[in-house]
């Protein structure tokens, strides 16, 4: 077996990781492909515990990986509370959710976006550690691989799991898509950029979130009813979870109407998912 | 000790491998979240020719059980996996089969039971089982999984009840660890013992037997039987622990105890927050405190003398459940008492319900508990109680809820109603009912759902069944519908509108109901398997509902498993491709000629790739209801992320890419020629 250090440890001897992606990245598959490597080429035990919704493509999700040595008993499952290293698939998780919560102080942060890592550590409020940055869409593309190669480059890389180990096993997991996935792999960790953070006053750390929401036991309506005039889900403006979105141009509109025919998404022309069906 | 090699395994794989390695005779199976990979896994091995085993997918748990009972009377060995709902629906077998003595084994991945609706941990299905006359052993890490499954069956065949093994949901069944396996599945089969002890076979027709008479005044005799049987497992355990300790290294016990033996103060918990709480021991223990672990591995028999054992000294008991028994003391808390009464101590217990929902619980969440043991009563006034809920919370009080939409009037949905040409401009500008939701790009379910609304006119009621519609649609606390909706578990829906229905005429009838209101009913087209029957119903009684069924031609909900209505040879994660087994193995459903023997006035095939078409039926189907009649509807849906396909074709691969095989198309022109045949000759 290869020597091995664990880059982080908790009082318990664990290196806590969060994965945070969107149904259909590949974030389990990232997760499941490196506690492989870590049991079976570098001894360690642990764990990966993914949050199982019922993930619709598109819809906010995550894994989490335990690392630990050999011997150190294993007694957490569902999602960590304290991550030391964060790997967020999609820059909007970001914005909607809360990372920052149970993060640990000096940790390291893997971003895939087009923005540098000050832009990301002002966004994310991160209390201080490293953050990495790179296109991770753009490589995905570029490469005809997936974004979990690129995500998955960068943490193998943070985590120090020797590079040849790793790419065999992703060698070995996709045949097929081999070469892709590899070049994906190379290009990522050469594109990533870094940048450490000191304490900042201003943002501080974050206790993990519990679970907790202004509809409570107290006022909720009886049997868990929802008023649907005050909590209708609306339609908003924003970014498309995924991919490309067809614009809109009025000036070229005929009225037909036909683009409504295949539009699975009520409200699509404030908030499309982007299936490119009416195109 | 045999040799063994290491995996990196989730509960559900666990409990498959064991359930390979065993070597089962048979399975009965049908999906419900967290179990469904149990089957899927045992299927793909069995499509890989690595076992042989009979796999059969029920039309309803109730279906699966009931083949699980079969297969055992006649002297197989069976086993099912289930959760929730699903153990509910078994419900009426599952006593039954301890009163048969059929030593079946049946994986719990726990899941509470509900509505509204939760897929995720809790422990009312295994507490609804308690009084089943199942052996019933839990297994707290994925390790535990595997080994209780192999020792399940052994005490199950030993005493000839039924046994249960139960794991958490999500976060024992969807944890993956690094655990130990059998190199030699023959080792397993050893220790189990090759065939089944001899019993009483339906097969055997030379000495034949009447099995499941009906009985009067001896039935009080067969209980004594159940419970003689439980006295004996609970000798005969801790040698079969003992024996399987000595072939893998792992010992379990009745009890798992963790702490100080003479602790003050006791937390008594189940399955995989005992894991946690393990944490939270060594960090009070390290302070100094006096306080222990107790989580039960048989939970039936009841180890109750190894109960008092453990606690009889202990001062203060926190009994932490994962499960309320409302208006009154919890299960298990319940249970510890009654064995403690027996000791001349006054301890005291206190009872707290946790992680209902699948709410984590960390080893804080332990602590919190053992402190509260450890000061009580000198505690916040709200934790000053013998019962409570930790992790619920109140709300906010004072939050005054805004109203973000208003009513859909019946003038502003009635757009190019009753005219013979469909008009898109005109309903264009037609408000949804069903307003932004959270379905995969590119899913078919509402590009078909959408259209059809645009042909109904006036006020709207919706009763959904489980599945993607109902799931992407109403996370609370926020809701896509504008309109009056409900959604009454999976395959209820056609007979809760039916009881809706009779109310709204009844008061039109008393003229108190001025809206007209068309009622209709979404579901998948499991929800058709599962809920045939109430549809049939529904169809037999004639009454006045739209059932709509969006057909994606699998359980999509639950991550693709075999539908009916699916087709030849199609894959799902259930009905692999394999050496051993190509997929489906029969022809599609075809639920409209099922319908055709009930003589429904109005049954209609569409899809929105095919709009005008699907607009006047949906005009049409509107007029029947008003009439008075029935109607079902059934839509051909895509489903790009089970069927893996790229969300853009969308409907285009309906009329395009769809690879038809030929078997198929013969199949379908075979329909067809007899459709026509009776379309020809009416008498038909
Ligand atoms: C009694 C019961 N059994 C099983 C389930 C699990 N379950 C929920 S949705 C679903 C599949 C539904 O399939 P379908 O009706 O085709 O709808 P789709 O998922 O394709 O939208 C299953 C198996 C359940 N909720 N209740
Ligand atoms: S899983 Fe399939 S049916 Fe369900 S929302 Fe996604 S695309 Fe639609």
């Amino acid at each position: 077996m290869l020597e091995y250090r664990l880059p982080y440890q908790d009082g318990l001897g664990f290196t806590n990781i969060l994965l945070t992606a969107l149904g259909g990245d590949g974030a389990n598959m990232a997760a499941k492909l490196l506690f492989k490597i870590a049991v079976e080429a570098l001894n360690l035990d642990g764990g990966y515990d993914a949050k199982y919704g019922s993930e619709k493509t598109g819809t906010p999700t995550d894994v989490s990986i335990r690392l630990c040595l050999y011997g150190t008993p294993v007694r957490e499952s569902g999602p960590t509370r304290r991550p030391h290293m964060l790997s967020v698939f999609r820059e909007t998780l970001v914005l909607t959710q809360n990372l920052v919560a149970g993060l640990q102080a000096d940790a390291t942060v893997m971003v895939n976006t087009t923005k540098g890592p000050s832009e990301i550590r002002e966004l994310l409020r991160l209390p201080s550690g490293k953050i990495l940055t790179l296109d991770a869409t753009r490589i995905a593309t570029e490469t005809q691989s997936r974004l979990n190669m690129p995500m998955l480059a960068v943490l193998a890389h943070q985590l120090g799991f020797p590079g040849e180990i790793v790419k065999e096993a992703i060698g070995k997991q996709w045949p097929r898509a081999k070469e892709a996935n590899l070049a994906a792999f190379e290009m990522a960790v050469g594109r990533a950029r870094s940048e450490r953070f000191e304490p900042h006053p201003e943002y501080p750390l974050v206790e993990p979130a519990r679970v907790s929401s202004p509809v409570g036991y107290a006022n909720m309506l009886n049997g868990g009813a929802i008023d649907a005039f005050s909590n209708i889900s609306i339609p908003e403006r924003g970014a498309p979870p995924l991919g490309r979105v067809p614009v809109f141009a009025a000036e070229h509109c005929s009225h037909c109407g036909l683009c409504l025919v295949p539009c699975p998404d009520p409200g699509a022309i404030v908030y499309c998912k982007g299936c490119m069906q009416c195109v | 000790m045999l040799d063994q090699q290491t995996i990196i395994s989730s509960g559900n794989e666990a409990a498959a491998h064991a359930i390979i390695d065993i070597g089962y005779d048979g399975e009965g199976y049908y999906p419900i979240t967290p179990s469904s990979e149990v089957g899927e896994y045992v299927n793909r091995a069995y499509a890989q020719g690595e076992i042989d085993l009979s796999f059969v997918v029920g039309t309803s748990e109730l279906a699966a059980i009931s083949t699980v009972a079969g297969m055992a009377i006649a002297g197989g060995r069976a086993v099912d996996v289930t959760s929730s709902q699903g153990l509910l629906l078994k419900a009426e077998e599952l006593p039954a089969l301890a009163g048969l003595g059929l030593p079946v084994v049946l994986n719990l991945a726990t899941r509470d039971v509900n509505a509204p609706l939760n897929i995720k941990n809790g422990h009312s299905d295994l507490a609804a089982t308690l009084g089943w006359g199942w052996v019933t052993l839990c297994a707290p890490t994925v390790q535990a999984v595997y080994d209780l499954n192999i020792i399940a069956l052994k005490i199950a065949e030993a005493v000839n009840l039924p046994a249960l093994v139960a794991y958490d949901g999500f976060h024992t069944s969807h944890a993956n660890r690094r655990i130990k396996v059998f190199t030699d599945r023959r080792a397993v089969r050893e220790f189990i013992g090759p065939e089944p002890p001899r019993r009483l076979s339906l097969l055997d027709v030379k000495h034949p037997h009447t099995f499941g008479p009906y009985m009067n005044d001896d039935l009080i005799n067969t209980k004594v039987l159940i419970d003689q049987k439980m006295e004996k497992a609970l000798k005969l355990l801790p040698r079969i622990f003992e024996e399987y300790a000595q072939l893998s290294g792992r010992r379990y016990q009745f009890l798992e105890v963790y702490g100080a033996p003479d602790a003050q103060v006791a937390l008594f918990i189940l399955n995989s927050a005992a894991e946690a709480s393990k944490v939270a021991v060594d960090r009070l223990r390290q302070e100094g405190r006096s306080v222990k672990l107790v989580s039960p591995t048989v939970l039936r028999p009841w180890p109750a003398d190894t109960i008092l054992q453990t606690l009889f000294s202990v001062d203060r008991i926190l009994v932490a459940e994962r499960v309320s028994q409302y208006g009154a003391n919890n299960y298990l808390a319940n249970e510890v008492g009654a064995v403690l009464q027996r000791s001349a101590d006054h301890n005291l217990i206190l009872s707290r319900t946790y992680g209902i929902g699948g709410l984590n619980f960390y080893p804080e969440d332990a602590e919190y508990l053992f402190r509260l043991a450890l000061n009580f009563p000198n505690v916040p006034d709200h934790e000053k109680r013998w019962k409570g809920y930790y992790q619920a919370w109140a709300g906010d009080r004072d939050a005054r809820p805004v109203a973000k939409t208003a009513p859909i009037s019946s003038a502003e949905v009635t757009r190019n109603a009753g005219k013979d040409r469909v008009d898109l401009r005109e309903l264009a500008d037609m408000p949804h009912r069903i307003e932004k939701h959270s379905a995969c790009p590119g899913c078919g379910l509402f590009s078909n759902l959408e259209m059809f609304l645009r042909g109904i006119d006036g006020q709207v009621v919706f009763f959904f069944n489980t599945g993607c519609g109902m799931l992407v649609t109403t996370g609370f606390p926020s809701t896509s519908f504008r309109v009056p909706y409900f959604h009454n578990l999976f395959h209820n829906a056609t007979s809760t509108a039916t009881g809706a229905i009779e109310m709204y005429q009844r008061l039109r009838r008393q003229g108190k109901m001025d809206d007209e209101i068309t009622f209709i009913v979404v579901t998948g087209d499991g929800g058709d398997d599962i809920g045939m029957d109430q549809v049939i119903g529904a169809a037999l009684r004639n009454d006045p509902m739209i059932v709509l069924e969006y057909d994606n031609k699998g359980y999509m909900n639950t991550g693709g498993q075999l539908c009916y209505t699916g087709l030849l040879g199609q894959r799902f994660t259930n009905a692999n491709v394999g050496p051993k087994q190509k997929g489906k193995l029969q022809h599609h459903k075809d639920i409209v000629e099922i319908l055709r023997g009930t003589h429904a006035p109005y049954l209609f095939q569409a899809a929105e790739s095919n709009f005008r078409d699907l607009l006047m039926k949906a005009r049409k189907a509107q007029k029947m209801v008003r009439e008075g009649d029935f109607v079902f509807g059934r839509f051909f849906s895509p489903c790009p992320l089970n069927w893996g396909s790229d969300p853009r074709m969308g409907f285009r691969i309906v009329d395009k890419f769809a690879p038809v095989t030929e078997a198929i198309q013969q199949e379908v022109d075979r329909r067809w020629r007899r459709l026509v045949e009776m379309d020809a000759n009416p008498a038909l």
